[in-house]
């Protein structure tokens, strides 16, 4: 991304293509009036949120362009081997059809360079070996996309199958060691676990489970000579730039990626997957514009997925709780050839305060789909395992399980012993507890009970790591007073357009509908994916930095002229209602209009930056963000029926921008980890490796019945590290969600099911 | 999905004529089973005959029993006043699908809907009942959702439906219309066991049409519901389901109704549990009793042997729930 190269102005106008939303419809609070009220940290509407539910947002697949043709993918029907012969003849034959590409007579394409989440994706279609049941085999270009899909139906396949290694189990299986050197060690375990009064081990697992988005991807690709524009379902423009350059041989400027709107991604659009590569190759081959949307089926084989981890956890307490060795232990599956960066026992690292501790991570090659990110991928995992064994340990040793984790709060950096940035996690348990009822719990399992139902109370803390990549932002005012502001950075739903709008709206002194924030295009200032939950620290950060520097371009300007504000330094000045004037003297100022217009100038513009931080490094030391949750479930004392009653989050996200769109962050995050805890799991035929259950019909979501009243509560402080002082809550909803649950089912059942998902069947 | 002809038909009768004299053409109603099937690559009819138009919707209350237009849709009938008397009828309607997909969904489709196996569904994997001969792909496969009831080892996908188990425990009639005349058929005789033909779901021949359903009304005094368990709180279908009516006097059981759902190919009338309860007292043990056998005769396997014990469960669940006042029966939340 370093490389990228930028015209200095181009863009900075809007560009017709580039997704922007303008803040605040009327009568959205905040915007109603030129205020100098201060509109970040208000619950303000969504800005684009009119423009999608009257369908007026452009997703990838509303693109339409003249001469667009429609690909549809042919997927292998077996899980290892060879093709040995493929018949496209009938494909062919059917009105409609353009084309058919298969490994027989594409081009060899190259792969675009390693990323900070792994190596790109293997090159599509490059020779004849099938690695796993649905890789892609052949693409069907045609006039229509019920023409293509159809063609695609007739494409046969011969196969020469080999033995698949299926299961993470399968002693066949080559486990790779370490490979993204992730593992953790501080003291000595085997000296702290014998000089424990408590051990305890046991091993949790969790199944491979499917992100979802309710958007399918989608690509539409045009050539234009060797210029490429791709429209894409996306959470990072600049890597599918990346990918595309690097695919097909092109320097980067040469690709444009645009993906104003996406819809979700839950993990699944960090990637780059082949199916982006295949629609850009098909619209070369063809010489027209194509557009390639995946079915359902294909979205449980072609974009990724959780893996399915198994866990040992062998935990050492004195007799006061206080932990004194950890170590833990995860294997996950992975595809057998292909791997994205992948960090599960790893991230029990910095849970909390305990002098011994090992992290080992293990990755199983198998003939499966390539798993990826998903939802807070690995803290999730492993938060499910830790969390439900400091739970058995407050069992044997009758402790609340809050103090047990009071007990063994970090207060500083566990691994590098610094002081955190910000961390409110006390504060989570106390008051979530205190929200919660805590207080009524019966500590003795089996006895809340309510006529049929069996209630059961459960908590788990979580501990998210801070993950903050460097981002650019451009920020310009306009000589009709508004402003413009951008960054290559991206909108999945979670109010990235909305958030950006209030800030640079409040650094600018301007209303929010005086406020245009673009992104979703790859020709903007460089972001980083949405993901991580590490977007809103940088790209707060960097338009923070641009709105800065445009006030002192303004005041460069104004440094010798006839302006109340000349020779004005940054720090004397600040802004509201659309001008400047010096601190403490509103009448020594001037409006951005009357400076741009003496001026000549039909906007002033300036480039902002964040720096990326490493996590580990610094002291103070970058916190993430932190909370704590709390379930009550209700079981069916006869049926097994298990249904969530409620559920309260306490979480310190540093400084929250809109306190209306963090809670649905973290509602949606639970319902996530509802999904998690009780009914996601992609079912894997044994012998074939086709995924039975690829469809929304049979791989169980929660749906509103199943979703209770959730409490959301922020607690703590603004993050020092960061100039506005955000910390990311993208992913922190979701986490502590299914330990909570499984907890809360000990509680009502004395069952400690230590594998997800839960289901009735193992309540019985 | 495949390219097809449509076509709208002005009579019922010119609908048979025209169905029962191709086999590629088949019946369009609600369309809520043909065309997902149809995208799915599993169903690929040459010509629809949209039915939609003719006059067979509307519910009308005749002497001791109701008589349902094959067309009215799932949500018409839960809402019509004649179904309030027979709460399992109007519970189960309602446990069946989503409010969408009952303002789609006809009867007569309801019926005929298919099953959710997902090797049914899948034309990449073989399959007995979408390709006669074809073997079960499920026995090897995962078949957690499947049936231990009315199998066999050329198919243990469970029928799907929520309605026909009530229908079966109430002793419905199928009013239908063939080339050659009208004629009823009782819905537990409606429905046939895979046995070695599981492409053979009921005892329609092609381009017979459904064009009522009769229900008896249950003698004043009967209490039914129908208690469905899943995985998830709506928008599923059933692990196991019980559509169950009471009628007892001075605390004996006069006359019983019983029918399975979730655990069997077919609607499950569930006859000896029913000649075990007739006559005796209305207790958790005579309860107990009727949930053996009704799951007499389970073939349980890998995934699915937790049906059997969760069937039972459920029988004396729901015939607990039929003790107790109308208003708090139903299925648990």
């Amino acid at each position: 991304m370093t490389s990228k190269r930028r015209t200095t102005g181009s863009g900075t106008t809007g560009a017709a293509t580039a997704g922007t939303a303008k803040g605040g419809a009327p009568g959205a609070p905040g915007s109603t009036a030129e205020s100098a009220t201060a509109v970040a940290g208000e619950p303000v509407s969504r800005v684009d949120g009119a423009r999608k539910v009257a369908g007026a947002a452009p997703y990838p697949n509303d693109v339409t362009l003249s001469g667009l043709a429609h690909a549809a993918l042919v997927r292998a029907t077996v899980p290892a081997g060879r093709v040995t012969s493929i018949d496209t003849d009938a494909a062919r034959a059917t009105p409609g059809v353009l084309t058919v590409l298969t490994h027989t007579n594409t081009p060899g394409l190259a792969r675009g360079d390693q990323t900070p989440l792994g190596p790109q994706v293997p090159p599509p279609l490059a020779d004849d070996r099938v690695l796993h049941y649905g890789q892609y085999i052949a693409v069907v270009v045609a006039e229509t996309a019920e023409q293509a899909g159809a063609a695609a139906d007739l494409v046969r396949a011969e196969y020469e199958v080999t033995d698949p290694v299926l299961a993470l189990d399968d002693p066949r299986a080559e486990v790779l060691s370490e490979p993204w050197g992730a593992d953790l060690r501080r003291g000595d375990v085997e000296v702290g676990l014998a000089g424990a009064t408590l051990r305890f081990a046991a091993e949790y697992s969790t199944p491979e489970q499917t992100n979802n988005p309710l958007g399918l991807f989608s690509t539409v690709a045009q050539w234009d000579g060797d210029a490429l524009t791709v429209h894409d379902a996306t959470q990072h423009p600049d890597n599918v730039q990346a990918a595309l350059a690097g695919a097909f041989g092109l320097p980067p400027e040469r690709v444009r990626v645009l993906a104003p709107f996406v819809g979700g991604g839950f993990g699944a659009g960090l990637r780059v997957w082949q199916h982006v590569i295949l629609a850009a190759l098909a619209a070369r081959t063809v010489d027209r514009p194509v557009k390639l949307v995946l079915t359902r089926p294909q979205m449980f084989t072609g974009v990724g997925h959780r893996p399915a981890t198994r866990q040992r956890l062998r935990i050492g307490t004195d007799r006061t709780g206080r932990l004194v060795a950890i170590e833990h232990e995860a294997l996950s599956s992975r595809a057998m050839e292909d791997g994205v960066l992948t960090r599960i026992a790893n991230r029990t690292g910095t849970a909390y305060d305990c002098p011994n501790l090992v992290t080992r991570d293990r990755l199983v090659r198998l003939n499966i789909p390539c798993p990826a990110h998903m939802r807070a991928p690995g803290t999730a995992e492993a938060n499910f395992a830790l969390e439900s064994a400091l739970d058995e340990i407050s069992y044997e040793l009758c402790a609340d399980p809050i103090e047990l984790r009071q007990r063994n709060h970090a207060r500083t950096h566990p691994q590098t012993g610094a002081r955190w940035s910000s961390n409110a996690l006390l504060e989570c348990y106390e008051q979530g507890a205190q929200r919660f009822g805590w207080a009524q719990r019966d500590p003795q399992p089996g006895s809340m009970r309510d006529g049929q139902w069996l209630v059961g109370y459960g908590m788990a803390g979580v501990t998210f790591g801070r993950y903050q990549p460097a981002c650019q932002a451009r920020a310009t005012l306009r000589r009709d007073g508004t402003a413009y502001v951008c960054s290559a950075a991206i909108d999945i739903g979670t109010g990235t357009y909305t958030v950006m709008t209030q800030l640079a709206a409040d650094l600018l002194g301007l209303p929010m509908h005086r406020v245009e924030f673009a992104l979703g295009d790859s020709v903007l200032p460089p972001a980083p994916q949405a993901g991580g939950s590490g977007l809103t620290m940088a790209l707060s950060s960097a338009v923070h930095d641009a709105c800065g520097r445009l006030i002192e371009e303004l005041l460069a300007l104004v440094r010798t002229d006839v302006s109340p504000l000349r020779g004005c330094r940054p720090q004397e000045v600040t802004v509201a209602g659309g001008r400047m004037h010096r601190i403490g003297d509103p009448a020594a100022g001037e409006a951005y209009t009357e400076i741009l217009e003496r001026h000549g100038r039909a906007e002033v513009s300036a480039d902002g930056a964040s720096a990326a931080m490493d996590p580990a490094g610094t002291d103070p030391a970058p916190a993430g963000s932190f909370a704590a949750k709390f379930v009550e479930v209700r079981i069916d004392a006869d049926l097994g029926v298990l249904r969530v009653a409620r559920v309260v989050s306490a979480v310190d996200g540093g400084r929250i921008l809109n306190p209306a769109l963090a809670t649905s962050q973290i509602i949606g995050g639970t319902v996530g980890g509802i999904g998690m805890a009780l009914l996601e799991q992609t079912v894997t035929d044994p012998g074939t490796g086709r995924i039975a259950n690829a469809t929304l019909g049979d791989y169980l979501v929660p749906v509103n019945a199943d979703v209770p009243e959730i409490e959301v509560i922020f607690v703590g402080d603004p993050d020092p590290l960061t100039p506005t002082g955000v910390k990311g809550i993208g992913e922190i909803g979701l986490v502590g969600i299914a330990p909570a649950i499984a907890n809360a089912v000990y509680h009502a059942t004395g069952r400690r099911i230590r594998a997800l998902p839960i289901t009735l069947d193992q309540l019985l | 999905m495949r390219g097809f002809e449509y076509l709208r038909v002005a009579g019922a009768a010119e609908a048979v004529a025209t169905v029962s004299a191709d086999p590629g053409t088949s019946y369009l109603a609600g369309g809520t089973t043909q065309i997902d099937l149809m995208k799915d690559g599993v169903l690929a009819p040459t010509r629809l005959v949209d039915i939609t138009g003719l006059p067979l919707r509307g519910v009308t209350r005749a002497s001791g029993s109701i008589l349902i237009g094959a067309l009215s849709t799932m949500e018409q009938v839960a809402a019509d006043p004649s179904v309030t008397g027979v709460p399992m009828l109007r519970q189960a309607l309602l446990a069946g699908a989503s409010v969408q997909l009952r303002n789609a969904a006809t009867i007569g489709g309801n019926l005929l809907q298919r099953t959710r196996c997902r090797y049914f569904r899948d034309p990449q994997v073989p399959c007995g009942k979408r390709v006669r001969g074809e073997a079960c792909s499920a026995l090897a496969g995962t078949h957690r959702m499947h049936a231990v009831l009315g199998t066999s080892e050329h198919c243990i996908a469970t029928h799907a439906s929520d309605l026909t188990v009530a229908l079966a425990a109430l002793n419905a009639l199928v009013r239908v219309q063939g080339r050659d005349g009208a004629r009823a058929v009782p819905i537990t005789e409606f429905y046939r066991e895979p046995g070695d033909t599981p492409d053979v779901e009921h005892v329609l021949a092609h381009g017979e049409l459904i064009t009522a359903v009769e229900v008896p009304v249950p003698p004043a005094g009967t209490r039914s519901t129908y208690l469905k368990v899943r995985d998830r709180a709506s928008y599923e279908f059933a692990l196991t389901s019980v559509a169950a009516a009471l009628l007892v006097a001075d605390g004996v059981i006069f006359d019983v109704r019983l029918a399975l759902g979730g655990v069997a190919t077919i609607p499950w009338r569930a006859r000896t549990a029913k000649a075990a309860l007739r006559g005796s007292p209305a207790t958790p043990a005579a309860f107990q009793a009727a949930a053996e056998a009704a799951v007499h005769g389970a073939v349980p396997r890998r995934d699915n042997a937790f049906k059997v014990e969760l069937a039972k469960r459920s029988v004396v669940r729901a015939l607990l729930l039929c003790m107790r006042t109308p208003e708090r029966a139903g299925a648990p939340r």
